[in-house]
């Protein structure tokens, strides 16, 4: 007995210390400013709105579908591993111990998102309905429990079919829970007691099926990968995450840049960077999502001089990335034994970001035209990106 | 007329040696095995004859130069295809070979004929627009032979390259070093298929904790180990029991 509560809190310590070791980058990270920066403005952005906001609002329907559709995201957070299937397999019938601290964990952690969603909501709630402050704490304390049933029912459902047709599940939840919600808002305590009733008999029925089933090991093994996996994703855009492989698209519709390439042996490396940042997810969608908040931060911003750190900040940031994803040589690869000179790299590496570069700087521009001084920001972009291709190390120089 | 030459080389991945003062050396036109335990040694001087690792002690000499003297000149001496296959995720087949083509100044003329050749003989034609994910082992094993292939250099270094490809894939890449063999290129092959070594090598050496333990033709490793009529499996048991009663 005392094993499986091991197995739990072992697992549990290394994977918090993993979150903590990768969360730490990404809130001293760069998003993490424009987040300070988006949030702020956001904020001022709702405050102003509930001045002006009319009585008639569907508020709470409005939030009865937001609060219920995160509602039905309750992923179980089960932490196994592929060997389990093989090593945990004698303690099968043991293993209710284990999920259950699964569970207990999956609805702590998940809690928060939804809570706090609610909590911003109330202010709107104050301004446009009658509720009472106890009854707007009822309802936190209601979807709290909702939270809970949505926890237990979603991990008896993927136990019970192995994951098969989960999204009929989610719907049935969210339905479920949208309801939930709407009713209380309004009031309506014999539908609220109705929807509740459902949500338990639904589980009830899952609870049945699921005494009758092995563990779906192969299910929540793929899971947990696919949540990791997930996690170290969202940890790359801020620092690097070792063995990480991104994944490939072929992204015909931009085959036409590959013909600025001339075919020499001059141009090997260049032939070889220009694919690689076009099709490797991660560096391109790190580029397109980088030019994207600056061109939203520029088109939404009407001051010059915060509009120029922020653009600042994001070439710097767009570059520094991605010469150090370009040009970091980690694994063998074949182009070390190539007869090439080895600067050849690190040229190809500069002329495609350079090219890009400029794009992101045309892109911002054209979302400023208008403002005073527009032109400047393209200046800014360009100058700093260059300067930190030159002044920062070059990783392949490391070994 | 000798291609490659190691002279007393010594090295590997930290101070500590894995491989001792080896000395061999690799003839124009001549197919040698190198054969060996696991841990013997036999990945370790390959690497040191590519150039990703560099020898504590001795010298390495292809076509005449060592890798110091001219780089470029030793690169396009030898291709190389390693025990696993390197491919580029973000490369179809197609452009695999155009980029080695570039890398060793091969002309698009000359690239076109070859890798013809090359894919109607591993029979991959139709995937030329493939990436390598969708590609079986063997399949990406045919990749790097073929990007071998067509660089057409004076050396051939090939780490065990039987494992993975179907009879029919084993079949061509024999060929093929037979062909090139006749134009006078020299193989380097590392394996543990010994019955094909024995057949298709005209020298073997024989690596025994990371020392030359014999090398020669199969007589005169016959003689080495005294055993006339041996064949190599015979002679490679033979060194395994020497280990033993080490």
């Amino acid at each position: 007995m005392n094993n499986l509560n091991e197995v739990w809190s072992k697992r549990f310590t290394h994977y918090m210390n993993e979150v903590q070791k990768y969360m730490r980058f990404v809130f001293t990270g760069h998003l993490a400013i424009v987040l300070v920066f988006v949030i702020g403005a956001v904020g001022y952005q709702y405050s102003e709105w509930l001045k002006v906001v009319n009585a008639s609002f569907p508020a709470e329907w409005i939030i009865a579908l937001i609060i219920g559709f995160i509602l039905a995201f309750s992923r179980p957070v089960t932490l196994l591993r592929e060997p389990d299937q093989v090593y945990l397999l004698p303690l099968e019938s043991k293993m209710s111990l284990y999920f259950k601290k699964a569970l207990t964990w999956t609805f702590w952690s998940q809690i928060g998102l939804v809570s706090i969603v609610y909590i911003v909501a109330i202010p709107l709630l104050n301004t446009v309905t009658e509720l009472s402050s106890a009854q707007i704490w009822t309802v936190l304390i209601i979807i709290i429990l909702l939270k809970y049933l949505n926890v237990q029912i979603e991990f008896h459902y993927r136990y019970a079919n192995r994951g098969h047709n989960i999204g009929v599940d989610k719907i049935t939840r969210a339905v479920l829970s949208i309801l939930t919600v709407q009713s209380i808002l309004t009031a309506r305590f014999s539908f609220v007691i109705l929807f509740i009733v459902l949500l338990l008999i639904y589980d009830w029925a899952l609870v049945r099926r699921v005494k009758e089933q092995p563990i779906p090991y192969e299910h929540f093994v793929k899971l947990e990968q696919n949540r990791m996996m997930g996690f170290y994703r969202f940890a790359n855009y801020f620092t690097d995450v070792p063995h990480l492989r991104g994944s490939i698209r072929r992204r015909s519709w931009l085959n036409f840049v590959y013909s600025i390439v001339p075919y020499s042996q001059k141009s090997t490396q260049n032939y070889l960077v220009y694919r690689t940042f076009i099709r490797t997810d991660d560096h391109f969608y790190l580029w397109v999502r980088l030019t994207a908040i600056s061109s939203i931060v520029v088109l939404l911003v009407n001051i010059p001089i915060v509009t120029w750190i922020v653009v600042a900040a994001l070439s710097f940031a767009t570059t520094i990335q991605l010469k150090y994803a370009l040009l970091s040589s980690g694994d063998f690869r074949m182009d070390r034994l190539y007869p090439v000179v080895k600067s050849q790299r690190k040229q190809a590496v500069q002329k495609v970001l350079r090219l890009f570069m400029v794009i992101q700087a045309i892109i911002v521009t054209l979302c400023a035209v208008g403002q005073p001084l527009f032109f400047v920001l393209a200046i800014i972009l360009i100058v700093i990106s260059e300067v930190t291709f030159m002044m920062t190390k070059d990783p392949s120089e490391d070994n | 007329m000798t291609l490659l030459q190691l002279t007393e080389v010594t090295g590997g991945y930290t101070r500590k040696p894995v491989i001792k003062d080896l000395t061999f050396s690799i003839g124009q036109g001549e197919l040698v095995g190198l054969i060996g335990l696991n841990g013997a040694g036999k990945s370790t001087t390959i690497k040191h004859i590519i150039g990703t690792l560099l020898p504590q002690n001795g010298e390495i000499r292809l076509n005449g130069v060592t890798l110091n003297e001219d780089m470029e000149k030793y690169r396009s001496s030898f291709s190389y295809i390693p025990e696993t296959p390197v491919l580029y995720d973000e490369l179809t087949l197609k452009e695999h070979l155009e980029l080695t083509a570039m890398a060793y100044g091969i002309d698009q003329h000359t690239l076109k004929s070859r890798s013809e050749d090359l894919l109607k003989e591993f029979r991959m034609e139709r995937r030329l627009n493939w990436f390598p994910s969708h590609f079986s082992k063997g399949m990406r094993q045919k990749v790097m032979i073929m990007c071998a292939f067509l660089v057409n250099p004076p050396l051939y270094i090939i780490d065990e390259p039987f494992v993975g490809l179907d009879p029919l894939g084993i079949q061509s890449l024999l060929d093929q070093m037979d062909d090139k063999k006749k134009d006078g290129a020299s193989i380097l092959m590392s394996t543990h298929i010994l019955s094909t070594a024995e057949k298709h090598c005209d020298r073997i050496i024989l690596l025994h904790e990371g020392r030359v333990r014999a090398q020669g033709t199969m007589n005169d490793l016959r003689k080495a180990f005294n055993m006339p009529n041996a064949t190599l499996d015979d002679l490679y048991i033979a060194m395994t029991k020497e280990q033993d009663h080490e």
